[in-house]
């Protein structure tokens, strides 16, 4: 093993982490906000590869224009889902919120398998080419767009959080929703945002992933490795879960590189595991409340 | 009471095959929404990975039988004894979480024990699945569709009246106790942990011992059949039939399963038909049919039948 094999598993570890860590920040902003933990998120990553699909398809539109559309329209399913079927159970037990979105999960994905079957469909994007060489490096161009769409992600989120009087209403309500109402801040309404901007970052996921594996149902797969990401990053913190998917991109490739297929599988759901039972506040994250 | 178990004995003569078929995968689902039940239902636990306990029970079984040469019955006891043993392991360590946390070590078992069968193709069969031989009963073969059946039902009569017992016994109102509030009960004096505990086991013992039956039954095992799919199908069972009833799990897994048989020719359609009543049934009817009808009949729209 030469250093330049471990440089190029690190960037395709690290992209797939990318996509890890974009999936896991739709995971934690409405579970931040609003306490529910979206089990039907990676089905939403799955339409947002599909309605990419579709745009692209069907409108000669260039590809960026296809993507901020694909984003915006996930949005507007975010926003439908959480008004229809979130809201009036948000108060109700944790066991009706888990399995309700794995329902709404369920049907996205049901719906998908009617319309378009099992079918794998490509998808390309203007960005994939050949193999760039950077001296004795070669390097999938896919992998860097990748990793510099969650950088440029991360940026916009540090900025959206820390700058706009939004965002820090936002954060506001996941401190303590009540205190945010007393404030004169909408709760409502920034439940209804968090849910857009993690069904946005959710099609964004769907749009980069699909070039590299096509599209088909299974996309949906994502989410348990997003959860594990989310989970190492101590599940209420967008750092952490940013962290928490690029550590795990970068472990399971470079387990799948030395040690086989078997073990990439079986590190995620083990690391899942022994995070939950030995250190359930993650690795990044604070001491875990418990609310009587 | 006893109409009903008159129509149960006399169904298969009125079958065809395929209903047939159906009425024995009641049988098995019956079972094991019986103990999901119990863990869910009255102790509060959320289980995603009930599925895998039925995985456990239907594999071990069918390796005794096939590499031991021992016969069905002392295989389907090993089968299910493995289940709540691991369902003890499993609960062992998780009794200390609760709900979101829960439910994600359990996904992680789920997910775990699916590669596990698919990564050891040379006992389990791995993905191309493993076919089960005919069961053998005290020397006497299995063969016909009827005397599976009678068998089947024979089975799932025993789990209901040992879930009904349990359910009513000083395990089943601690559990009942945990759900409704684990500082109250601690308070007076049931040991938390140990009865969480107790659920786990109970719960995949039940899972384990449906799901040998299920691997005769089919006679085939794809390991794709144990995945969250047919976890969040048993759920269904439970939500729809009713939360903590073990009448709710008996008309839950009857009615869904059954349901195909009413869904002809719209095949494909099933699984979004399944998600739907899930979502429409927690949405609206969060206590189930069980609180459906209990309601019915607190307003006399009905008249309840005689309590024995």
């Amino acid at each position: 093993m030469t250093w330049q094999i471990a440089f190029q598993l690190a960037v395709s570890g690290l992209s797939v982490g990318s996509i890890y860590a974009l999936v896991a920040l739709a995971l934690v902003i409405p579970f931040k906000a609003s306490g529910v933990l979206n089990f039907a998120q990676g089905e939403m990553v799955t339409l947002g590869a599909y309605i990419g699909l579709v745009l692209s398809t069907s409108l000669p539109l260039p590809f960026v224009a296809v993507a901020a559309l694909t984003v915006i329209i996930a949005g507007a399913f975010g926003v439908l889902i959480e008004r229809l079927f979130i809201r009036p159970i948000v108060a109700a037990p944790e066991f009706t919120l888990v399995i309700a979105t794995f329902a709404i999960g369920l049907i996205i994905k049901a719906a998908i398998r009617l319309h378009w079957q099992d079918n794998t469909f490509p998808f390309d994007a203007p960005y994939a080419g050949p193999a760039l060489a950077v001296g004795p490096l070669r390097v999938n161009p896919s992998y860097l767009i990748i990793i510099a769409c969650l950088a440029a992600l991360v940026g916009v989120l540090v900025a959206f959080f820390r700058g706009t009087k939004f965002g820090k209403a936002m954060r506001a309500v996941a401190i303590d929703p009540r205190a945010a109402r007393l404030m004169g801040i909408r709760v409502e309404s920034i439940f209804m945002s968090a849910w857009a901007l993690a069904a946005g970052i959710g099609a964004i996921a769907g749009l980069l992933v699909a070039p590299l594996i096509g599209i088909n149902p299974e996309i949906g797969q994502l989410i348990v490795k997003a959860l594990v990401a989310a989970v190492i990053g101590g599940f209420t913190s967008l750092g952490g879960a940013v962290a928490g998917g690029l550590l795990l991109g970068v472990l399971e490739t470079f387990c799948g590189a030395f040690f086989g297929a078997t073990l990439k599988n079986i590190v995620p759901f083990g690391i899942l595991i022994l995070l939950l039972l030995l250190k359930p506040q993650g690795l990044f994250g604070g001491s875990l409340q418990q609310r009587v | 009471m006893l109409a009903a178990a008159a129509a149960l004995c006399v169904a298969p003569l009125a079958l065809g095959s395929y209903q047939l078929y159906l009425a024995q995968l009641m049988m098995i689902n019956v079972i094991a929404a019986a103990g999901l039940n119990l863990l869910t239902g009255n102790c509060g636990q959320i289980s995603l990975c009930h599925s895998s306990f039925m995985a456990i029970g239907a594999y071990a079984s069918a390796l005794v039988v096939i590499h031991t040469g021992l016969s069905f019955l002392p295989a389907l006891a090993i089968g299910t004894f493995a289940a709540a043993l691991l369902g003890a392991c499993l609960g062992y360590p998780a009794r200390r979480l609760s709900g979101l946390y829960l439910a994600l070590v359990t996904l992680g078992f789920l997910q775990l024990v699916q590669i596990l069968i698919e990564e050891f193709p040379e006992l389990t069969g791995g993905v191309r699945g493993l076919s089960v031989p005919k069961p053998q009963v005290l020397g006497y073969a299995i063969r016909s569709d009827f005397t599976l059946y009678y068998f089947l039902l024979g089975a799932a009569a025993v789990a209901v009246f040992l879930a009904d017992n349990l359910q009513r016994s000083r395990f089943g109102r601690a559990f009942n106790a945990v759900r409704q509030s684990a500082f109250a009960a601690q308070a007076l004096g049931i040991p938390l942990g140990r009865t969480k505990l107790v659920a786990f086991a109970v719960a995949a013992g039940f899972a384990g011992l449906s799901g040998g039956l299920m691997a005769v039954t089919v006679g085939f095992m794809d390991p794709t059949e144990f995945g969250i799919s047919t976890s969040l199908r048993q759920i269904t069972f439970i939500v729809v039939g009713g939360l903590g009833s073990v009448t709710g799990s008996v008309l839950g897994a009857v009615l869904l399963t059954g349901l195909p048989e009413f869904l002809r020719g719209t095949q494909e359609y099933a699984d979004l038909v399944y998600a739907a009543i899930l979502l429409g049934s927690l949405l609206f009817m969060p206590r189930g049919i069980k609180g459906l009808l209990d309601d019915l009949w607190s307003l006399r729209l009905v008249r309840k039948p005689a309590t024995p």
